[in-house]
């Protein structure tokens, strides 16, 4: 039995080790570059979630920007000088005839909505005299084209010398961005 | 001559020509070599075994009588081979020119337990050479030399069938010298003796010989078998001993009528076929020695083997067996190492297929970004879309007053104040509020009922949902979230009231109401509301 150590050594052991190697190789690759490939899935799991998320806001997003960009505009501006403007333009149109703008006071003290809120905000007192429709209508139309103004109050009361006027108190809390 | 044995087919077929001056001549031993190879080669054999047995000449040497031991034989026959000198008698033993065999004898109560057979190393250059040959064609060859003499003595049983407990003698007859196998009754061997012819055809002085030996070893009568083995027997051999041993049995075995012969071997060649078959029943149940010369396989000693120097570099039977289960062995494990291959690489391949393969992984953080970013923009937008909402408007305020009080109802009203304030609700993201109307003015008979209609939960609510509809502002929808609406009617007399006609009757003069009254509205709106106010600043 000269060379049954031998044999065994490198007909048995050598290629067992070498196909140890191999195998083990072979589990350690396919081992490695699956778990690779399962953070790599996840990843793109997550990022399909997230172009799907995308993609719906985007889609909803897209139909309001050009409102949140009116709006961005109209919050930019000094709340006073464009409450003014618009009852100016408010004035020239046939309705302006039959209301006067009687005050206009910016109130320092932060009254109504602003007290609870952390958005920038300020406050406005607006009197009036007119027709009660001609009034409803001004209201109106600043209400709309200044939707950021929250009525805080409004006080309306009958004119003493003449029965067909109203004297109105209005109170504004305007947001600012 | 020679002859092939093909092991699968069972078949003997003439073999090369092959003389003495053959066996001694190294050019022509090589030739024969490459011709048996091609011819093994040709009939798809894995391997060769040649068997040369050797008939030209055979010789006994005496054990020393020391060594009576049978238990010792096995030893003994070792010690045989590689140091003859130690076992027999005789001083010039070499064991360079002559090989040593021990064979026993089995017979109890004998002097001896054993002989030696010793063959000179003639023929070593024979085999020198078919094993270099062997080796340069790298084709397995084999090479076993036998004591011709010794294979044809297994045959006796069997061929001569000798008469049962009776003492026989078996006289093997060859060309240069006849050996003489004495058996006891019990056909148990107790000597073997060679008479040499010297020259000439018949073994001389036969017949004294057997005569003292029998006398030595205490036989009488034996039956006498007599195996031919050359083809030139002489026959007067039989009638010799036939004269001398008149009470006897003798006999020479007709080779031709036992299981011993075959068509393509020479009738005095049965060594052939005697080495070649397995054993049957009629040997190895004749005796304990022919059960021990099988069991053991004493005739089958080969007296020209390899140098153990040089055995010991050619791989051992078992090791050729290991090799060959290994070499299986192997086999399985590349398979299995090439299917694991095989399986990493198939769930690469399955993984390369996925789309998520070449997937970026910066793409994910970009379209992470980007959802964030949008994100942002929609907390903007919700944000400023809650801040924006229709909760508190100044005409909707004066669209309710009309509601509430249509023209012609009998109510004329003097002040209306209406107030929207939030109700703090510390650590919430949203806060409800409460709108408050209080109106005040003066009522006829006929207003009074449109004032219980308004102080009554359904009445106050229908006049909100048409306020609803008709301006399409939210906040007066009763049916929304859990508002609930509170209102407050309080009346009294009119002091200054003077009735008056129908006619007198106007609308502005507050003396024509018989009462006044107060109104009060209260509309709560809780955190939970859809109007409810977002407290946080803009993302």
């Amino acid at each position: 039995m000269y060379y049954r150590q031998s044999i065994l050594f490198f007909g048995l052991i050598i290629p067992l080790l070498i196909a140890g190697l191999v195998v083990g190789g072979a589990f350690y690759a396919r081992h490695n570059v699956a778990e690779s490939f399962s953070t790599k899935e996840k990843q793109f799991k997550l990022y399909e979630q997230n172009k799907r998320s995308a993609d719906a806001l985007d889609k909803d997003l897209v139909t309001k920007r050009d409102h949140v960009k009116r709006w961005k505009s109209l919050l930019a501006e000094e709340t006073k000088s464009q409450v003014n403007n618009h009852i100016r333009k408010i004035q020239d149109s046939p309705l302006g005839k039959e209301f006067q703008q009687t005050s206009t006071e910016s109130l320092n003290s932060q009254g109504g909505f602003a007290s609870v809120s952390a958005q920038k905000s300020s406050q406005i007192r607006l009197g009036f005299r007119g027709t009660y429709r001609a009034l409803q209508r001004a209201f109106l139309d600043l209400e709309t084209r200044m939707p950021q103004l929250q009525m805080q109050e409004i006080k309306i009361d009958a004119n003493a010398t003449q029965a067909s006027m109203n004297n109105v108190d209005v109170t504004y809390t305007a947001w600012e961005n | 001559m020679s002859r092939i044995y093909d092991r699968r087919s069972g078949d003997w077929s003439e073999g090369p020509a092959i003389t003495t001056e053959l066996l001694r001549d190294g050019e022509k031993v090589v030739a024969f070599a490459h011709q048996i190879i091609e011819l093994a080669r040709q009939v798809r054999a894995n391997a060769l075994g040649v068997l040369l047995y050797l008939a030209d000449e055979f010789a006994t040497a005496e054990l020393r009588s020391e060594y009576d031991n049978p238990a010792d034989l096995t030893e003994l026959r070792a010690t045989a081979v590689a140091d003859p000198a130690t076992l027999f008698e005789g001083a010039s033993i070499s064991s360079d020119e002559q090989s040593y065999r021990l064979f026993p004898y089995p017979a109890a109560g004998g002097e001896a337990i054993a002989t030696g057979i010793a063959l000179s190393k003639q023929h070593g250059l024979f085999f020198d050479q078919l094993r270099s040959v062997s080796e340069e064609q790298n084709f397995p060859v084999i090479a076993h030399a036998l004591s011709a003499p010794l294979v044809a003595l297994l045959a006796v049983p069997e061929a001569a069938k000798p008469t049962r407990n009776k003492p026989f003698m078996a006289v093997l007859y060859y060309s240069p010298f006849t050996v003489i196998a004495f058996f006891n009754e019990h056909g148990d061997l107790r000597l073997l003796r060679t008479i040499q012819h010297r020259g000439q055809r018949r073994p001389l002085n036969l017949r004294d010989i057997t005569t003292t030996t029998l006398a030595a070893l205490e036989l009488s009568d034996p039956d006498v078998f007599i195996l031919p083995l050359t083809r030139n027997a002489d026959p007067t051999v039989l009638v010799d001993l036939q004269s001398k041993f008149t009470k006897s049995r003798v006999d020479t075995v007709d080779w031709t009528q036992t299981s011993f012969s075959h068509r393509n071997i020479p009738a005095y060649c049965p060594e052939l076929l005697i080495a070649t078959r397995p054993a049957s029943e009629a040997m190895t149940g004749f005796s304990s020695t022919y059960e021990s010369l099988v069991a053991d396989k004493w005739v089958q000693q080969n007296f020209l083997p390899v140098p153990l120097e040089v055995a010991e570099i050619y791989p051992t039977h078992k090791e050729v067996k290991l090799l060959r289960t290994i070499r299986l062995a192997r086999v399985a494990v590349v398979v299995i190492a090439l299917l694991t291959i095989a399986w990493a690489l198939l769930g690469l391949f399955q993984m390369t297929r996925q789309p998520a393969w070449a997937f970026e992984p910066q793409e994910a953080a970009t379209v992470q970004k980007s959802v964030a970013a949008l994100t942002v923009e929609r907390q903007q937008i919700d944000h400023w879309d809650n801040l924006l909402e229709d909760r508190s408007k100044g005409w909707t305020a004066m669209e309710l007053l009309c509601r509430l009080f249509p023209e012609n109802s009998g109510l004329l009203v003097k002040g209306f104040n209406h107030t929207t304030r939030p109700e703090p609700a510390p650590g919430k993201a949203k806060v409800g509020f409460v709108k408050e109307w209080r109106i005040t003015g003066f009522t006829r008979e006929e207003g009074l009922e449109r004032l219980n209609t308004i102080n009554s939960r359904d009445g106050i609510n229908a006049i909100f949902a048409e306020v609803a509809k008709v301006t399409g502002n939210d906040a007066y929808r009763p049916d929304v979230g859990n508002r609930s609406t509170l209102v407050n009617v309080r009346l009294q007399e009119n002091n200054s009231f003077r009735p008056r006609s129908t006619e007198e009757l106007l609308t502005a003069d507050t003396t024509s109401y018989r009462h006044s009254f107060e109104l009060i509205i209260t509309q709560r709106f809780e955190a939970s509301d859809p109007l409810a106010l977002n407290v946080s600043k803009a993302p």
